[in-house]
């Protein structure tokens, strides 16, 4: 009985190894840090240091902060479980609501944590166009390239709104007990930055 | 802290020392004792606090006070459910909600009402054909719950203003 335990022990433990050791050094895993490019000097292929440079950023661009704001349809999303927002609203004519129930009415200049309120200046939802929510990371690196889906921005445009924008800049401190976006928002704007730098080469 | 000077229903209240984390839904209930504002679900989902708000610009609209710090209605000009009667009579958004016994347990009633009217002074300025009228005051009071299950009343109530003064809000 006891060589038995043992042996699924041992067996379990070589299992969780092996995954550990096929691990890629990017990993698409959720994750609280962001690396910095510097790291990914060692890949000699500029395509694919460029490539595993937005992968990493993409750490940042798929997290529920952003993705929440970039949906699919016509309703943001809310929390970690991306949730339809309640109460029920939608993007509006200009991304800032309907008529009668715009963004910024709730979500006023800074987060009100007694009602649990995200907020900041300018709070609104990304463009239709803009949508990143079930779409996979070579499918966003693509959109985001493309001057029609990303509001006419210009590569170093994407860099400054992801690294400086205020709004975007929300994700990394979002106040209560909400989850912040991986690493800090210099960091991802360096990041796609030197993506930008080695080519803007997508992942496959 | 934060100092705090509002205009409500023309008059103006203030300037009174708030704490930041006092939500505009309790400054007018327990500081002021305007308790036809509602607390419903805390949450901004039902919409029963939802009180108007006078732009400068002319325009309005209507937003919770149970989820925003009383202190953001600093400086501001809003009107609620105290406000729309004058001199002891009913307005005619109130006598069609009677009228049409829209409302039962009326804790949703003065959202509607907010609601309602505000949508009145929109179309009053930017009038909708009569085909559009329907999904118009669906959109309008789209977001306001009521348990006992009112919304065609409401929904009635306000059509029937709208359509007593077509020249005012149709095309």
């Amino acid at each position: 009985m006891r060589l038995k335990l043992r042996a699924k022990i041992l067996s379990a433990a070589a299992a969780l190894l092996a995954i550990a050791m096929t691990a890629p050094a990017v990993s698409d895993e959720a994750s609280d840090s962001l690396a910095a490019p510097e790291s990914f000097a060692a890949i000699a292929d500029t395509a694919a240091r460029s490539a595993a440079l937005f992968t990493e950023a993409g750490k940042v661009l798929t997290h529920p902060r952003c993705v929440n704001c970039h949906p699919a349809g016509d309703r943001p999303r809310q929390g970690d479980v991306r949730r339809l927002h309640q109460p029920p609203v939608a993007r509006g004519e200009d991304g800032f609501g309907l008529p009668a129930m715009r963004c910024p009415i709730c979500h006023q200049a800074a987060n009100f944590e007694p009602a649990g309120v995200p907020s900041n200046p300018g709070w609104h939802l990304a463009p239709h166009e803009m949508g990143w929510e079930g779409k996979t990371l070579a499918q966003i690196c693509e959109q985001i390239k493309d001057p029609a889906r990303n509001g006419g921005r210009s590569l170093e445009d994407i860099v400054h709104h992801a690294g400086e924008d205020h709004l975007v800049g929300w994700a990394w401190a979002p106040g209560g007990n909400r989850r912040p976006a991986p690493g800090t928002q210099a960091q991802a704007g360096a990041l796609l930055d030197a993506w930008v730098k080695t080519g803007a080469v997508c992942p496959n | 802290m934060t100092t705090l000077n509002v205009t409500i229903n023309g008059r103006t209240y203030g300037p009174t020392e708030v704490r930041d984390e006092l939500t505009m839904n309790d400054y007018l209930r327990e500081y002021l004792g305007l308790t036809g504002t509602k607390f419903g679900c805390g949450a901004a989902q039902c919409l029963s606090c939802a009180v108007i708000v006078d732009n400068p610009d002319g325009t309005s609209y209507t937003g919770p006070t149970c989820i925003v710090p009383a202190a953001s209605f600093n400086g501001k000009s809003i009107r609620t459910v105290e406000g729309h009667a004058k001199n002891g009579e009913l307005s005619v958004l109130q006598k069609a909600f009677i009228a049409h016994f829209a409302f039962q347990c009326g804790y949703c009633t003065a959202g509607f009402l907010n609601e309602s009217q505000v949508l009145l002074e929109r179309l009053a300025k930017k009038r909708v054909p009569r085909a559009a009228l329907e999904k118009t005051i669906a959109e309008a009071l789209d977001g306001h719950l009521c348990r006992c299950t009112g919304y065609i009343k409401y929904h009635e109530a306000v059509r029937d203003v709208i359509l007593a003064d077509p020249q005012r809000y149709l095309v």
